[in-house]
């Protein structure tokens, strides 16, 4: 709690520098570039075959990622998808990148610099609350996402995507 | 407060790097001083359990997927390199590497890998998205991976998994830009009216920990 | 330096391993790892503390290992050299953290306020309990050495755990002599104050 203080504060300083619109030092947070070896989307969905299990969530998939629900079901034997939640993130080159598109279950990326055909040489950890589900070694390539079969909830299954956007 | 070197003396002594006269020494002065004397016996007992209890070796969970994965990281490297000569000198770079007998030898995983790699035409340098490796701490869990054409996406399938209680309200978030502030190991993230939403650093053991929660 | 696993009659020795990795025999090299991988693990788990990113460093150190064999001379003992690889990623790692973390070693904030030979630790509500089992000891013990900072558990786990004699951990290190004799004394002082309820009733 009190690192998450000191950033808001850090966040509101730069936001008062910007709005008095002096020639103050740069706000810390916004001066730190870092380079990094893609973007990434990353969403939690949940699968069920029974509608009133849906929660209401109204999140809609990326723009480059067409007919998401279609392509799921192709993998995941449910009726419904729904997008409980989603993250676009930078991958670092030399820090840890989180995609938390739910405080429940979310991934640590570590990129292991770029790969051929346009791709991100990864080390992924999917994490629910504060045990590791699993550790892999990837390539993530544009257009073609990974679905993570996660823990049953309710009667269908957490599903974590992971897709390389193409900017 | 000790002058240090007392305190030399008394771990010297204890650990046995001691000369034979500084040791006659020491035990003379342990002899009349009482209160060193209890130091030196706790801070031996101390030593005497943290020998006990911190083995210098111990089993290596999952430990053939240790290896596994050593040789497969390994045999990677070993293409990547190949691959970079490839560049410059053609295939027989990677048809020498494939070539020593050593390789055919290696782990089925390092092979299958490599099989991979072989059997799509372009070497390697398949289209989708691959999962090369995967390790699962929970043993009762399997971590499956393939393609599926039809849904043109890699799956990563995980078989034995804890349901999450059907009570637990699952939130989704929506996070449209990070910043990172390494010197905290800290990122923030903002949704899209440009609000923090959440912090995310470690705890002490370097697990992730979510703030608020 | 902590030797080499004792070999039976029969056994390849690291020396031959070796050569025959340095050539490129991932299979030899296999060998090595199942042959000291559970003590590579051992100490990257007292100096981590935490079973995940041990397993991780263990397993980092090895390759590292492989990658460097081309300038491994064989005036030295293998295993010496592999020990050497693994401490340094771990705690390369330890340090890493602690410039990213937030005062989570608990005796980089207290060590100057252990006064030495003074009973600082008044005892605790609880009873003795002399019959304090050894895994409960064991469990207790691996807590204290998570507080330690990087410098005090280095040091404990170089001579506890692999026996080390004091210039050999200068060496390693590396630092002065004097250096690591009042690392040893703090480090200590700090677990005795930690685990002062099991010493000061056993004694």
């Amino acid at each position: 709690m009190k690192l998450f203080l000191s950033a808001l504060s850090l966040i509101f300083c730069a936001a008062q520098a910007c709005a008095q619109d002096q020639d103050s030092p740069p706000p810390i947070i916004s001066a730190a570039k870092h380079a990094t070896d893609g973007h990434v989307w990353g969403a939690l969905i949940f699968a069920t075959n029974d509608a009133s299990q849906l929660t209401g969530a109204k999140e809609e998939a990326h723009s480059d990622l067409p007919n998401l629900h279609q392509r799921l079901a192709k993998v995941f034997p449910f009726k419904h998808f729904e997008i409980l939640g989603q993250h676009r993130q930078d991958i670092f080159r030399e820090y840890e990148s989180w995609v938390v598109p739910s405080r429940d279950l979310f991934m640590k990326i570590d990129s292991k610099g770029p790969a051929d055909k346009d791709g991100v040489n990864m080390h992924l950890q999917v994490w629910h609350k504060h045990q590791v589900l699993v550790k892999s070694d990837a390539v993530l390539r544009k257009d073609s996402p990974l679905f993570i079969g996660g823990p049953p909830w309710k009667e269908g299954r957490l599903i974590f995507v992971l897709f390389l956007e193409r900017r | 407060m000790k002058h240090p070197s007392e305190e030399h003396d008394l771990i010297r002594w204890i650990d046995g790097e001691m000369n034979e006269d500084e040791r006659v020494t020491f035990e003379a002065r342990l002899k009349q001083d009482p209160a060193l004397a209890t130091e030196v016996q706790k801070m031996s007992a101390l030593s005497a359990s943290l020998r006990a209890h911190m083995p210098a070796e111990m089993r290596v969970p999952h430990a053939d997927y240790f290896n596994t994965q050593i040789e497969v990281r390994i045999t990677q490297m070993a293409l990547d390199e190949a691959r970079a000569k490839q560049s410059a000198s053609g295939w027989s770079a990677v048809l020498q590497l494939l070539s020593k007998p050593w390789f055919a030898l290696a782990g089925a995983t390092a092979l299958a890998v490599v099989g991979f790699l072989l059997l799509n035409p372009e070497i390697g340098v398949a289209s989708e998205s691959m999962i090369l490796s995967s390790y699962t701490p929970n043993t009762r869990v399997q971590a499956r991976t393939y393609h599926d054409a039809g849904a043109d996406a890699t799956v990563l399938m995980l078989d034995g998994l804890d349901a999450v209680p059907a009570d637990r309200k699952i939130a989704g978030i929506n996070i449209q830009r990070t910043e990172m502030e390494p010197e905290l190991a800290s990122t923030t993230m903002f949704d899209g009216q440009g609000t923090a939403v959440l912090m995310i650093s470690h705890d002490a053991l370097g697990n992730p920990m979510i703030s608020p929660r | 330096m902590p030797a080499s696993a004792s070999t039976d009659p029969g056994e390849v020795s690291d020396l031959d391993l070796v050569k025959r990795s340095q050539a490129g025999d991932t299979r030899a090299f296999d060998v090595l790892v199942t042959r000291y991988r559970g003590r590579i693990y051992a100490m990257t788990y007292h100096l981590i503390q935490n079973e995940t990113e041990a397993w991780d460093l263990a397993q980092e150190a090895f390759i590292k290992a492989w990658r460097a064999l081309p300038t491994f001379k064989h005036d030295a003992g293998f295993y010496t050299w592999l020990y050497r690889i693994a401490h340094n990623v771990s705690y390369d790692w330890l340090r890493k953290k602690r410039i990213q973390g937030d005062g989570e070693f608990d005796d980089e904030r207290t060590e100057h306020r252990v006064a030495v030979g003074a009973e600082a630790t008044p005892k605790g509500d609880l009873a003795p309990d002399t019959a304090l089992r050894n895994a409960e000891l064991g469990q207790r013990i691996q807590e204290a050495i998570a507080k330690l900072s990087p410098e005090h558990r280095q040091v404990i786990v170089l001579r506890e755990v692999e026996g080390l004699a004091y210039e050999e951990i200068a060496a390693l290190i590396p630092c002065s002599l004097g250096t690591v004799m009042s690392r040893l004394f703090y480090a200590r002082k700090k677990l005795q104050e930690q685990l002062h309820d099991v010493y000061e009733t056993s004694l």
